[in-house]
This record gives C-alpha cells, structure tokens and sequence, in this order.
C-alpha cells in the first residue's frame, strides 16, 4: 500500500475524493465479472474490484503510459488511458482482452471523467469563486459553500481585473498563477481570452500602496514575459467573501472608465477614478445637450492638436502663461495669441477659472461621448 | 545585436497629451544608451515604443535594418527588464530563468543551456536550485537579468531596474550592469531619472523634458559642455549654480554683474562673447560647485572673480566638503577641499573659476558660452 488513508476519509486525490472511485467500482461490479479498476499515470490503483489491491501499484501501467497507445493489451490486461484537458490522469484497466473488454473500459473512462467535472463543479474553490464574482451562486448560500471548502468567510481580499491583448499559444493567467501560487489564498481565474481575474486575500495591514505595487509586479512581468501590454482594473477591498462579486464589478467598473479617461494609465483604482467616475454615469443625451451649449457647432472640432496640446500644459501649469510658455519653448505673446485664438472659436478664455473649468469638463464629456459612440 | 533607430518619433495620447515628440536617435550596435530625465518626460514611453508595448503615433523604429513600426512586441527580438520585477515564488531560480522559454515552448535541452549560459554570465550558477526566498535582494536582481539574457535578444531594454533598490546595492549593481554590457556585447537602452546612474553607466545619454530631446552626448560632454540651462542643471550632483547676471563690457574686457558684485570673464570666455548681441543684457550664469574656491591659492590667483558669501551649512562628505551659501540672495554651493576650514555661518570669500563659467540665454535658456 502507498497510502494507508482509509477510504472512508475524504480523500483528495487529484481533486477527486478516493471514495468516488471506489463507490464507482462497486456500482459496475454487477455488470462487469473480470477483475478491473482505475489508477494514476504511475499505476497507483485507486479503485479496484479487488478491493485488496487498492492503494498498490499495477505491473503495466507505468509502461503503458508511457507509451503513444491510447489502449493497448499488455499480459493479458486492456489498458485504456483517461486524458482530462489533453493530460493524461487516470488509466482504466481490467483482466481480459475479449471484444467486450475496450467497451467497458470506454464506458468507465466517460464515468472517471464525469465524476472529475462534477467534482471540479463541485469541491474546486477557483469554481466557487468564479461563480461568486460573476454571481452565479445565490448569496444565502456562499457562507455555507465557504464554510464546505473551509474558505475563511471574514478575510481581506481584492480583486484585480487583467486585461491583456489576445495571445494565440501563450496566457496571461499561466504568468498570473506563477506570481501568485498560494491556491488556499489567492485565486486566478481565466474569464476569456483577454481577462483574467485574480482575487487576492490581503495580509493584515496591507493598503493601497501595497496592492498598487502588486499590480506594478503584474503588469511588469506580462510585459517581460510576454512581452504584451497589459492594463489592471482594482476594485475595493472588501472583508467578506460575499462581498467579492462588488469588488470584481468595481475592478470592470474601473477599466471601462480608465479606457475612456486615462487609456495611457497601465492601473486603474476603482478609488481613484476622479471626475470620469461621474461624467460616466451621465446619459450621453445630456452629454450632448452640454456640449451643445458650451460649443458652438463645429468649434470644439477647429481646435487643431497644437492648439489642444497648448491647451493640456495650460492647464498643467495652473493656468500660468510665463511657466506655460516656457515650456512649450514660444515667447509668452505667443501663447497669449493662442489663448486668445481659442476664446475667439470656443467663446472661453481659458485664463479665467471658470471658463477654463467648463472647458476641461467639455474636453472630458467630449472624450466619453467619442467612445460611447465607437462602441455602438 | 543589432542597431536602433528612431525617425521623428511622436507619441500622442487621447486627448492632445504629446508624450515624445520628434524623437530622432541613432543607437549603434553594442552601444549602451541612456534615456534619461525627470518624471513625465517621455523616457519610458520611447522606451515602450522600441519594444511595441506602446504605439507610435508618427514616425518610424528600427531594429537592424527592419522597420518594426508593425511588428508585434514579441517578434522584435527584444527583451525587458523592469522595476518591478517579480520573481515567481514557488520555483527554483533555475525555473524562474526558464520559465519565459517553456511557455514558448523552446526545446527542453535548449532551455538547459541558455539557462547555465546566463548563470554563468551573472555568476549564479551555485544559487540555480534556491527558490527566491532564499536570495539576497541582489542575487534576485540578477535572477530578473537572467530571465531577459535567456532570450538571447538583439536589444536589451531596461526601464529603471535599480530603483527598487537600496542605495548601497544601486551602486553595486550599476557595476554588475556595466560589466554586463560589456561581456554579453549588445544593444542596452537603459532608463533611468537619476542622472548619476547616467553619467556612470552610458557610453552616450539622451537627456529628455517634456517629451523633447535636450541633448544627446557622452556624458563628459553633456558635463561640460550643456546645450541649455535644463541639461546643465539636471547633469551634476550638487547641480550647477545658476545666477542672472548683467554682461557689461569695459574696454577690452568682459564683467558679469550680480548683486554687489562684479566679476571679470576670462579673455577666452569674452572673446566667445564677441560679436553677439548680448553686451548690456541680462543672462544666466552657471558655475558647478567644483568651480568656486575657498582656497588661498586660488583666491590668490583669482582676484578679479571674488565674491562674498555667507555659508549656511557644511555638508563634510569626507573626500569632499560642500558649503551651501548665499553670495547676497542667491542661494549656492561650493564643492571644496575636506580641510577647509570655513564652518556654518562663516562670511568667506568665494573665487569663481571663469575658465569654467557657463552662460545661458534668459529667455530661450538656450548656451552662449560654455
């Protein structure tokens, strides 16, 4: 015996509890008289008909599996081997090579692999997170499943959303899950080719800082990897597992709006989405009854990317024309021509505060309705 | 190995944001550049533009002889190395190295030897086995060299790779970085806002602000001979002095006014003056630290460029003492021998070396002399 785990425990092995093998075993015993039963790729024996040889090691199998056969007899033994997710894992085998011998192997392997999923459905902590994120699992019942997969309920986690350009061989949650192997703690979880959710427990102390460095740590080692840019929406942090599916809303919440406001940003904080958080919720009719107002038709349009780029270090300046002028390298009476270039288009003289604000808030408005546009 | 260049290379961002503007570099093979400037320049994202995580708005990059403006990041031939560089916990250093070449299914003998390859190179072959708890933060550093190096690329990119680091181990790995250059013989383009790590690892700087290139030289140079105010104040630790001063001639001679002081330039200095429009006018002149004298000697030498001053404080670094002063209003430092004997609240009296004086145009900020 390799292990001496009494079957009536529960049992994981490769995330499947012993139990079911065996459980199976008994169930097709009636129909099938020959000795047979599943074991690993090494030729542990899992379930056995000969319950005396569970736990031991079949002769044959090791050779087997090393082989390119998909089935094979070997002394007089049909060997058949169970691929899950094109892995080898489990191989069938029972004690006779008559005709019939290849079906029933074939039908105990649909059964290994049915038990696998339906365990993986059941018992797999990632699934369970997954399902609480996209809400795929009513609330009432996320405390006991926690309390079933002995996930601490009360605990601080965040998620971070991960998006990434679509790679055809190589994924970003292979890197992810390498950053972050803990299993118990931290989950990856692959939403489609692009996204990729990793939801992280926090260690006690942990704030902002620490979670934006971890998001650095990520996207630094995708670029390096993989050599793809990547962008992380952050959502909050939240102290109970049933909270997770909000932070993973946040974290989408936060990329949509970094995508429109801030696309030259890698990391996107669902706390620090500024004035685009609002601009964001206004329905693009209204955007576009402010637009009509502040502009006449056509003039935000004239203001060529020189003038918009005069504009952007006007406003990074503070509204200083001597600092604004020394660095855009123009005499200040330049930079005063083309502030008043642009009151003389746009009706705003950008040096006072409250045209300047109403400017900036149209630039923003304009920047959310172009998208919102591109993506009907 | 190969050669980089950059042909009028713009980056816009939503919104009219010019992050690089014409950008124009020729980057030869082997060479080790530097990018460097203060925060929001526009360093990184050329940086991003050569290896594709980053679009080029206008222009063109090179690579070799190949425009790679089209070319995924992952076809460059490049690799990266960046600040926040992780290694991968669970595995050994050995896998962290080979980790990059796995997912890219490079043939496992292959990978054994580019693995032992860089090991060798970094000197960590002892440390293959170790998982990264294990390591000092030093030998984790070259770890996330090596994971670059295995890749065997034409052009090494790196983004700040010491930052994260002590001050004691920046220096020594600034060491191991320059050494590395050396024995792997390839293109590196190094990143990097501190401009000692500059002057000390490249053998060409591109001094950039604000999206715009300032200077590119090799780093004596950009010392000596600054193409504006900007260069010349962001190369050198203390920075140069800067004065306004009033250019006023005297006959055959040159004198720089400031305050209540008068200094007469040096008649090769004057004679650069010759000519131009600046007689009369107001500019700015730059002094390094190292260029103004408490010394008898020298204030014996130089009795036409004296200057009173009133040190605040005394900075003793031990090869070096540095006096941080105020000559009337403007506050000043001098870089001077460790057994001066000047201390905190002395009035002294300052030679200013005008072989050595810099002149810049106030308004443009642009050199007139250097």
């Amino acid at each position: 015996m390799l292990w001496n785990k009494n079957l009536e425990e529960e049992y994981i092995y490769r995330g499947i509890n012993v139990k079911l093998f065996q459980n199976l075993v008994y169930q097709i015993k009636e129909v099938i008289e020959e000795e047979f039963g599943v074991t690993d790729e090494t030729g542990l024996i899992l379930g056995c008909s000969n319950e005396s040889r569970v736990g031991g090691i079949h002769p044959s199998v090791q050779k087997f599996a090393e082989s390119k056969d998909a089935g094979a007899v070997y002394n007089g033994v049909t060997l058949q081997k169970i691929f899950l997710k094109n892995k080898l894992e489990f191989v069938a085998f029972i004690n006779t090579s008559d005709s019939s011998s290849q079906k029933f192997l074939s039908l105990i392997s649909i059964n290994i692999t049915n038990i696998k999923y339906y365990f993986e459905e059941k018992f797999d902590k990632g699934n369970f997170i997954k399902n609480i994120i996209l809400d795929n699992i009513l609330p009432g019942d996320i405390s006991l499943k926690a309390k079933e997969l002995h996930l601490p309920l009360n605990a601080f986690r965040t998620v971070f959303l991960i998006k990434t350009g679509k790679l055809k061989e190589i994924y970003s949650h292979e890197i992810t899950q390498s950053l972050f192997p803990n299993k118990a703690k931290d989950f990856v979880i692959v939403l489609d080719d692009e996204n990729t959710a990793l939801i992280k427990e926090l260690k006690t102390g942990d704030d902002f800082k620490d979670i934006d460095r971890t998001a650095k740590s990520i996207i630094d080692t995708l670029n390096t990897e993989l050599m793809v840019k990547a962008q992380i929406g952050i959502g909050t942090i939240v102290d109970n597992i049933r909270d997770l599916g909000r932070s993973f809303k946040e974290a989408q919440t936060a990329l949509q709006i970094g995508s429109i406001f801030e696309n030259d940003k890698a990391i996107i904080n669902y706390n620090n989405l500024g004035i685009g958080r609002l601009i964001y919720q206004l329905p693009p009719t209204l955007c576009k009854l402010f637009l009509k107002e502040v502009f006449t038709v056509g003039s935000f349009e004239s203001l060529d990317t020189e003038t918009l780029f005069t504009i952007q270090k006007f406003f990074e300046n503070n509204l200083n024309v001597s600092e604004t002028s020394r660095q855009l390298y123009v005499h200040r009476n330049t930079l005063v021509y083309r502030l008043d270039k642009i009151q003389k288009i746009t009706g705003l003289d950008l040096r006072n505060f409250d045209d300047a604000i109403i400017f900036k808030v149209s630039m923003l408005v304009k920047k959310y309705l172009d998208k919102a546009e591109k993506l009907v | 190995m190969a050669s980089v260049k950059l042909k009028n290379v713009y980056k816009r961002f939503d919104g009219g944001v010019t992050a690089v503007s014409d950008f124009n570099l020729d980057i030869a093979d082997k060479e080790f550049i530097i990018l460097v400037g203060p925060s929001g320049c526009g360093k990184t994202t050329t940086l991003r533009m050569v290896a594709g995580l980053e679009e080029i708005s206008e222009g063109e990059v090179y690579i070799g002889d190949k425009l790679v403006n089209d070319v995924q990041p992952k076809d460059r031939d490049i690799a990266m190395v960046f600040q926040n560089y992780a290694l991968y916990p669970h595995m050994t250093v050995f896998d962290n190295m080979a980790f990059g070449l796995k997912l890219r299914k490079t043939p496992k003998d292959e990978i054994k030897k580019r693995v032992r390859e860089a090991a060798k190179v970094l000197e960590i072959e002892h440390l293959l086995d170790r998982k990264p708890k294990a390591l000092s933060g030093g030998q984790r550093q070259r770890v996330a060299l090596g994971r670059a190096i295995v890749r065997d690329p034409k052009v090494f990119l790196m983004d700040e790779p010491l930052s994260n680091l002590d001050a004691k181990l920046r220096v020594q790995m600034r060491l191991e970085i320059t050494k590395l250059h050396q024995k792997l013989q390839t293109t590196f383009i190094y990143v990097t806002h501190d401009q000692t790590e500059a002057m000390t690892m490249g053998t060409r700087i591109v001094v950039m602000k604000d999206g715009f290139v300032q200077q590119v030289d090799s780093p004596s140079a950009l010392y000596d001979r600054p193409n504006n105010m900007f260069v010349a104040g962001f190369i050198g630790s203390p920075q140069m002095n800067l004065i306004n001063v009033m250019i006023e001639k005297r006959g055959a001679n040159i004198h720089l006014v400031f305050g209540g002081h008068d200094i007469k330039l040096v008649e090769s200095k004057a004679k650069q003056l010759e000519g131009t429009d600046y007689i009369g006018k107001e500019v700015v002149m730059g002094i390094r630290p190292e260029s103004m004298h408490d010394e008898d000697t020298f204030l014996e030498a130089m009795p036409e460029s004296i200057v009173e001053a009133k040190v605040e404080v005394v900075e003793m670094l031990g090869s070096e003492t540095l006096l941080h002063m105020f000559i009337d209003e403007i506050s000043c430092t001098a870089r001077v021998n460790p057994r001066t004997k000047t201390r905190s609240g002395d009035v002294v009296k300052i030679a200013i070396d005008t072989n050595r004086v810099h002149l810049f145009d106030k308004e443009t900020e642009r050199t007139i002399i250097n």
